[in-house]
């Protein structure tokens, strides 16, 4: 059943829905109306306008079905693995082992967004104390305390160090609350000295071989902490397999991305994108089915780029989006702003870049994970930035600040004053919350005034 | 003689002392709304005040600040970047149960004594090294014990001469005796020179403090050293006392800094905690409400924001009622 592609509302979902099932769509298991969803309390989707294919529709239900995916694993006797903030390596250590499966615990800090508050977990985090002026990520308390969302995982681990505060004392705090952590140090990456032996990491970072000897330890502790807590050996073998999967996502991902931001006709929205793009830090709880979900999407992408058609207006502004946004729902207001996206740095870069094959596994995931752009200076992040911004064609930098998060304030002090310099394109930073409907008009404005601006630069 | 200038206790000023360079405990100036690096809402004010006093013109030959908190990681950068000294960024371990930790803060030692090389600092044999860690030593111990006789004030200004910098540690260690008060502990972030005048505002409310776990206050002061492990392996035993000796709510986990709070209250007989906390800082405020679950005593929360940095109007009080309640 072909229609233009566009962006829907959720009742135009309803019809379409309808309409694909008319024409012989099949669905996997979690599939179905995404209206289901909101009888389940992701309340958002009503404010939410959604791509239109049969390939957006498997990505949706695929992330709204998360939780229910996680506790039918636990209910198949699969150990369940919480992986904090080192976003994108131990997963792919986790999902090496057969009948194990992880998850970002951190993921929570979406569920205010999703479910419109209505889950109460702010309000358990308010209760003890973690108020607004910590990251929306202090969700994840209230998730780990009510228990009503991700079953409570066998093994919780958590990167520290070179992290942000946010996640580090909310972590801190869970411990305290009863539910023991495995932390693991990741340390700052520095430029190597003159005189010491350096590698080349992904993104075009550059560590002192020290470090990577170091992260590498770390990892192997967590390496020993996966094998206790599964009964199973995780062999350098089982690994090479897991790096080979995570990078099976990756390529598709990378291949998605290059189309997306680089067709002449928008072919997918800006929120498709970023859920895609979370796909590659945890596989959303089922690697294989995340390959299949993105194989799905890129085809969709293939034939409407061969197609010549998109979903938004050819001249749109070719933005290039930093941080991930509390509220979804600002990927759609700058579409309707008049912006596309053309280049993302969601703070997992490296976690969507290919890891090496040609080592011993363990340093391959020691590279990665010190890759992190959160690990190193801003100035390295800055610098990726501006590179794929070029790489894309940017016109404009949005620098999209998490509300209370401890490295927004000073890093994009840094990343800003670089594009600028470098690039010379106009920067706007604003600040997202879990919803922003009370400030919509103002974020709506300020997106709008950045396009017009733009607008007026083409002319020159 | 070249100065370095410093933040964090995990520094050892031995080591600088060592190296031939002389340490020197940072003092800051308000930032007020002075933003010098175009940073936005949410910088911890002791992060921004850091970043301005450097970017202001210190008077220093080089910075060392460290990653114990993420907001002062990445102050280093727009210090490196806006300012004209050279800026050491040391990587201090947040974990600290396994061997990997200590090696890892023992090599940021060295890094950073090469670091200290580099700007004409002399690498320190292990003798000279010893012989200067004992002499901080000495002078810590006998600050210890003078501690009892000491207005908070002057102990404060004491542990920070020590640090270097500061007023010598020989001259503030005499002074007028403690007022009688209700006893005590202040815990919580920096407190700057130019902020320790809620000392004095505590002993003219009818408080005293007995405890001082500030961020640069005695929690923060280093384990003795070992005078045989000192001889033996001068840069160990350095690294142990202070990565070791250090109980802070940065660490993970940071049960220590609990078990060592507890033992402190019970052995000085605190009656009531301040916690000293700026805005923005994420490591000491998740810490306030299990720190009033667990405390034996009540907890005043004061927190530090870019408005009333400074100004104890508004803490006077909100202390007065707190020991109103006390008494």
């Amino acid at each position: 059943m072909n229609e233009a592609p566009r962006r829907i509302t959720l009742d135009e979902w309803d019809r379409r829905h309808a309409e694909l099932w008319a024409a012989g769509l099949r669905e996997p298991d979690y599939g179905g109306p995404l209206r289901r969803h909101v009888d389940d309390g992701d309340l958002r989707l009503l404010s939410l306008e959604m791509d239109n294919s049969a390939a957006a529709l498997r990505l949706w239900n695929f992330l709204l079905t998360e939780e229910e995916r996680l506790h039918r694993a636990r209910d198949e006797g699969k150990k369940i693995v919480g992986t904090m903030k080192d976003l994108g390596t131990v997963p792919v250590m986790a999902y090496s082992l057969p009948d194990v499966v992880a998850f970002y615990p951190d993921g929570a800090w979406w569920i205010p967004c999703v479910m419109q508050r209505s889950a109460g977990l702010l309000e358990i985090a308010d209760s003890l104390g973690l108020d607004d002026s910590f990251c929306p990520v202090r969700a994840m308390v209230g998730a780990y305390v009510n228990e009503a969302h991700f079953p409570i995982p066998e093994l919780t681990t958590c990167s520290v160090g070179a992290t942000c505060d946010d996640v580090s004392a909310l972590a801190q705090r869970l411990e305290a609350l009863g539910f023991p952590i495995l932390w693991w140090e990741m340390p700052h990456r520095r430029r190597p000295d003159a005189e010491e032996a350096a590698v080349q990491l992904s993104g075009g970072f550059r560590a002192p071989e020290s470090q990577i000897a170091w992260v590498q330890s770390e990892l192997q502790r967590v390496r020993d902490a996966l094998e206790e807590h599964t009964g199973q050996r995780l062999t350098d073998e089982l690994l090479a397999a897991g790096i080979e999967r995570a990078n099976r996502v990756r390529r598709r991902l990378a291949e998605l991305r290059r189309l997306a931001f680089t067709a002449d006709a928008c072919p997918m929205p800006a929120l498709e994108m970023l859920i895609a793009e979370m796909l590659a830090i945890h596989f959303c709880s089922d690697q294989h089915e995340t390959i299949r979900v993105l194989e799905d999407l890129l085809e969709e992408v293939e034939n409407r780029v061969r197609s010549g058609v998109g979903v938004l207006a050819p001249q749109a502004v070719r933005v290039f989006w930093v941080n991930p946004v509390a509220d979804l729902r600002v990927m759609n207001l700058l579409e309707d702003a008049g912006g596309r996206i053309c280049g993302t740095e969601y703070l997992f870069c490296h976690a969507l870049d290919p890891i090496p094959e040609d080592l011993p596994p363990m340093e391959a995931l020691a590279r990665m994970a010190l890759a992190d752009p959160m690990a190193g200076p801003s100035a390295d992040r800055a610098e990726r930035i501006c590179a794929e911004a070029r790489r894309f064609g940017a016109e404009a930098v949005v620098i999209s600040h998490i509300p209370g998060a401890s490295h927004c304030a000073i890093e994009a002090a840094v990343i800003g004053q670089m594009v600028r310099t470098r690039l010379a394109l106009p920067v706007l930073e604003i600040e997202v919350p879990p919803i922003t409907d009370s400030m919509e008009p103002t974020l709506r404005t300020r997106l709008e005034a950045l396009i017009e601006t733009v607008t007026e630069r083409r002319k020159r | 003689m070249k100065t370095v200038a410093y933040n964090s206790p995990f520094v050892p000023p031995e080591w600088i002392a060592a190296h031939g360079m002389q340490p020197d405990w940072m003092r800051l100036r308000a930032a007020g709304d002075r933003s010098p690096t175009g940073m936005g809402r949410g910088v911890c004010p002791f992060a921004g005040e850091t970043i301005l006093a450097v970017v202001s013109g210190l008077q220093a030959t080089a910075v060392v600040v460290t990653t114990v908190c993420d907001q002062m990681r990445r102050a280093a950068e727009l210090i490196e970047r806006d300012g004209q000294l050279p800026v050491f960024l040391m990587n201090v371990p947040s974990t600290w149960q396994t061997t990997a930790a200590d090696e890892l803060y023992v090599a940021e030692l060295e890094r950073l004594g090469r670091f200290f090389v580099q700007l004409g600092g002399e690498a320190p044999s292990n003798d000279k090294l010893a012989r200067v860690m004992l002499g901080y030593d000495r002078a810590r111990g006998a600050l210890r014990a003078a501690r009892a006789g000491l207005s908070a004030r002057r102990f404060a200004e004491a542990v920070a001469g020590l640090r270097g910098g500061g007023t010598p540690a020989s001259e503030t260690a005499v002074g007028p005796p403690p007022a009688a008060g209700v006893p005590l502990a202040l815990i919580g972030g920096p407190l700057p020179e130019r902020h320790r005048g809620l000392l004095d505002l505590v002993e003219r409310s009818g408080g005293r403090v007995v405890l001082d776990g500030t961020e640069g206050g005695e929690r923060t002061m280093p384990l003795p050293f070992d005078r045989e492990a000192a001889a033996d392996d001068p840069l160990g035993e350095l690294a142990r006392a202070y990565f070791a000796g250090i109980p802070d709510v940065s660490r993970r986990p940071n049960d220590a800094f609990y078990q060592w709070l507890a033992d402190q209250l019970e052995a000085r007989q605190v009656r009531g905690i301040l916690l000293r906390r700026y805005v923005w800082c994420d490591l000491w405020h998740a810490e306030l409400h299990r720190l009033r679950q667990v405390s034996p005593v009540p907890v005043l929360d004061l927190d530090v924001d870019h408005e009333d940095n400074g100004s104890l109007a508004r803490t006077a009080g909100r202390l007065e009622a707190f020991l109103e309640m006390l008494r």
